[in-house]
């Protein structure tokens, strides 16, 4: 079953709109690092925020009033895939949209800040407020709100691969003839406390650059953000199939199940991939399997600029797949070496032959998908 | 086969049959002690152990024991290492597999809400006190949601992707009735699916903060009910083309045979007064399963016994069936949240092998503004065809799953 990108939405370190942080990428532009710490530690940490003018303009609702940074990434990008689209919700068509969200730690900042009150305080200090926001779907939740939203809603954890098995889980849905549209956000936000829990995993770099399938993996830098998109059956940019990949049990055993899936998305000419190197052990394991299956393709990663936004990254590279087979183009590969041995370009780059790409979603906490997409 | 198309306009081609279960909770290790259990109405809800409630109102929750859990497991070397979480999605999906050793999904779907929450409080509590922190990658690398399904996956050697559904307290209803439309839709022959969640201290506190537990009985649909209390528990169960099932020659043990899932966006913790999202639920899973309220002979209800959601469940429910027998068996394990939908999935699957009703204990006294038809303190036998079970949760996410008896 094939389905069809009508509208997409974006909320990075880059600022927010589609077309905005598309040309910030095409420029080389990277997200400004900020350094972060915490109250009990001396430890810094650099990360890529999303900057406050990017939610500028973002709806106003009672829901969003006290809701954590992740629900109003999200609820942003939401609205601007819908706008995109050019769809505009009552009872009834709101009735005929499912939600899924992907997210990896959800509203961990709420989170730190109830369990900080319990740890300091006593339970009795701990906020009612506070709690319902620490909840995994409570960022469904409100854009289900926001948006009228009666049905199917789903917010699925995992990692970096979680973005693209909620794309899985919207295709399986739109089955049902019930349903128009899908609309699929994944979101995350940042914390000091991700950044050590990631730093004590060895998968945490101090401070940027972020360098792609280099040499040795010297690791991330996380950020936070929300990408959107609006899935209904017919469109220019199509998913032509997702890959609902697997579970790796140790690293090395990564490798052999990005090769299965990159092997079943490559039966045809492939022009791009959008990879998941972030400068952690995945950076190796991809580029083994991208020479040995696809080595003619071009291989992009754009998290050198945007920083590793977990449940946020599978949107986001979808985007960036969707947008390099519209425009023909893609952006520059920051701080990689030229001797890497795969096809890349630290240059702007035209790339559209066959018009298809491949998105692999490849997550540090044993989580691989997949998924091609294609443009009419 | 012969393509038809539902009243909510989903099209089917495929009948769904449970081939296996397993389960872990307050109520026994595995499907015989949870049916001895509910026949004799136990009350499996004790004060908590694993952390300190000297301040909250609420002291207990149903609780399976740490010690026979790791009893239970192969390895207990490797065992100690892994989440709590892990040991019982473990139990669970082995006492599955036992019934059915061949079962190979290709895709497994479980509800959880909390994942390997306590991990990642004893690793803020080491980092904020200057406590210890050898432990802390063993935390770091269990806290994941998706972890304690990949334990448990890879201790069975099965290979399939994981979606790993947080919908708050529907999670493991939601997991079941995505998986059972995966199956249906004749895009999946056999899916794993169910729901797995272990106390944690941020979420019995949060639940405590709200006033929502209870420091007294839970007494679900009781006129003096006060709040729920908490649980934990896994559960799975294996979901076949009932087709292939039944061409392989195994047992099946029931069919589901209707999902359905609504939103309502009133509050983020609080339903609908009206009960609009429950019975919306209800309206599409029978709607679903082609088949009107007429046919349910039991429903095990939400019924948290907080005053909120059952007079919101009670109305949904009196409105759309007349009498139909109800209980809730979070009165005698606790809400065992993102497992709730999955155990209870379980129990449904018990009654209908067994012929019973299972029971709503420390029920005393009806409300005058809920007029269900309460089993009401022992569990009864009775015929049993068709049951409906009920999920509901934080977010304003509502589900329910219809299942049948399967007579060979």
């Amino acid at each position: 079953m094939s389905l069809a990108i009508a509208g997409m939405g974006w909320v990075t370190p880059l600022g927010s709109g589609i077309d905005p942080v598309w040309e910030r990428l095409l420029q080389g532009d990277e997200a400004q690092a900020e350094k972060i710490t915490e109250q009990f530690s001396n430890q810094y940490y650099s990360v890529f925020r999303v900057p406050e003018s990017a939610l500028t303009g973002s709806p106003r609702h009672p829901r969003l009033r006290r809701a954590s940074m992740i629900s109003r990434f999200a609820a942003a990008a939401g609205l601007e895939a819908l706008q995109a689209a050019g769809v505009k919700l009552d009872s009834q068509s709101a009735e005929r949209m499912a939600l899924v969200f992907a997210i990896s730690n959800g509203g961990v900042i709420y989170t730190k800040r109830f369990y900080r009150d319990i740890v300091e305080g006593g339970a009795q200090s701990a906020s009612p407020l506070l709690f319902p926001e620490t909840v995994f779907n409570a960022p469904a939740s409100h854009l289900a709100a926001i948006l009228g939203i009666t049905g199917a809603t789903y917010t699925l954890v995992g990692d970096s691969a979680a973005g693209l098995l909620a794309i899985r889980m919207a295709e399986d849905l739109m089955t049902n003839e019930a349903l128009d549209y899908c609309l699929v956000v994944g979101a995350e936000e940042v914390d000091w406390l991700l950044c050590d829990a990631y730093r004590r995993w060895r998968l945490l770099r101090l401070a940027p650059p972020v360098e792609p399938f280099g040499r040795i993996d010297r690791g991330m830098i996380l950020s936070e953000g929300a990408g959107a998109i609006l899935l209904r059956r017919d469109g220019p940019i199509i998913i032509e199939g997702t890959h609902a990949g697997g579970n790796y049990r140790k690293r090395a055993e990564a490798e052999e199940l990005m090769k299965r899936i990159l092997r079943d998305l490559s039966r045809t000419k492939i022009d791009f991939v959008i990879s998941s190197a972030n400068g952690t052990f995945i950076d190796k394991a991809e580029s083994r399997v991208l020479q040995q299956v696809i080595p003619d393709a071009f291989v992009y990663t754009a998290k050198p600029a945007l920083g590793e936004s977990v449940g946020a990254a599978g949107l986001w590279q979808v985007i960036l797949g969707g947008q390099a087979l519209r425009c023909g183009e893609l952006p520059p590969l920051l701080h990689a070496r030229r001797t890497i041995p795969l096809r890349i370009s630290l240059a702007r780059v035209s790339v559209v032959a066959s018009g298809r790409a491949i998105v692999l979603g490849s997550g540090v906490n044993q989580q691989v998908a997949g998924l091609r997409l294609s443009i009419r | 086969m012969v393509k038809s198309t539902s009243a909510n306009g989903k099209k089917f081609t495929a009948r769904v049959a449970v081939v296996a279960a397993g389960v872990v909770s307050p109520l026994g290790f595995g499907l015989s002690e949870t049916l001895d259990s509910l026949r004799e109405a136990r009350d499996c809800v004790n004060r908590v152990t694993r952390f300190s409630v000297a301040q909250c109102r609420c002291k207990t929750a149903g609780q399976v024991p740490a010690e026979r859990l790791l009893d239970k497991q192969c390895n207990r070397v490797r065992a100690r290492r892994l989440h709590r979480a892990s040991h019982m999605i473990i139990y669970a999906l082995g006492e599955a597999l036992t019934q059915e050793p061949q079962f190979k999904p290709e895709l497994t779907v479980i509800g959880t809400t909390s994942g390997g929450m306590s991990y990642g409080e004893d690793y803020y509590r080491s980092l904020k006190q200057g406590g210890n922190l050898r432990h802390s990658p063993t935390w770091i690398a269990n806290y994941p949601a998706q972890k304690p399904v990949v334990d448990a996956l890879e201790a069975f050697g099965i290979a399939a992707p994981c979606q790993v559904v947080s919908n708050a307290c529907a999670s493991g209803t939601n997991a079941i009735g995505h998986a059972f439309d995966c199956v249906r839709s004749g895009r999946y022959q056999r899916v794993l699916t169910g729901g797995y969640d272990a106390l944690s201290e941020l979420v019995f506190v949060g639940f405590d903060s709200l006033q929502a537990s209870t420091p007294e009985k839970c007494r679900p649909f009781d006129r003096h009910r006060a709040g729920m209390v908490l649980g934990e528990g896994a559960a799975v169960l294996a979901l076949e083309n009932f087709n292939a099932a039944r061409a392989r020659g195994t047992t099946v043990l029931a069919e589901i045979t209707g999902y359905g899932i609504s939103t309502d966006n009133f509050h983020l913790t609080q339903p609908d007064p009206s009960g609009i999202g429950p019975r919306r639920a209800m309206e599409r899973t029978l709607q679903s399963a082609h088949t009107s309220a007429d046919a349910v002979d039991y429903i095990n209800a939400h019924g948290t016994a907080t005053p909120f959601n059952d007079t919101a469940e009670g109305k949904a429910i009196s409105e759309l069936f007349d009498r139909v027998p109800v209980s809730s068996t979070k009165s005698m394990m606790g809400h065992s949240l993102g497992a709730a939908g999955a155990v209870e999935a379980v129990i449904c699957l018990l009654a209908l092998q067994h012929q019973f009703l299972p029971p709503n204990i420390n029920f005393r006294a009806p409300d005058e503004d809920i007029h269900l038809n309460i089993v009401a303190n022992k569990a009864q036998p009775a015929l049993v065809s068709t049951v409906l079970s009920n999920s509901f949760g934080f977010g304003g996410t509502n589900a329910s799953i219809l299942m049948r008896k399967f007579d060979a």
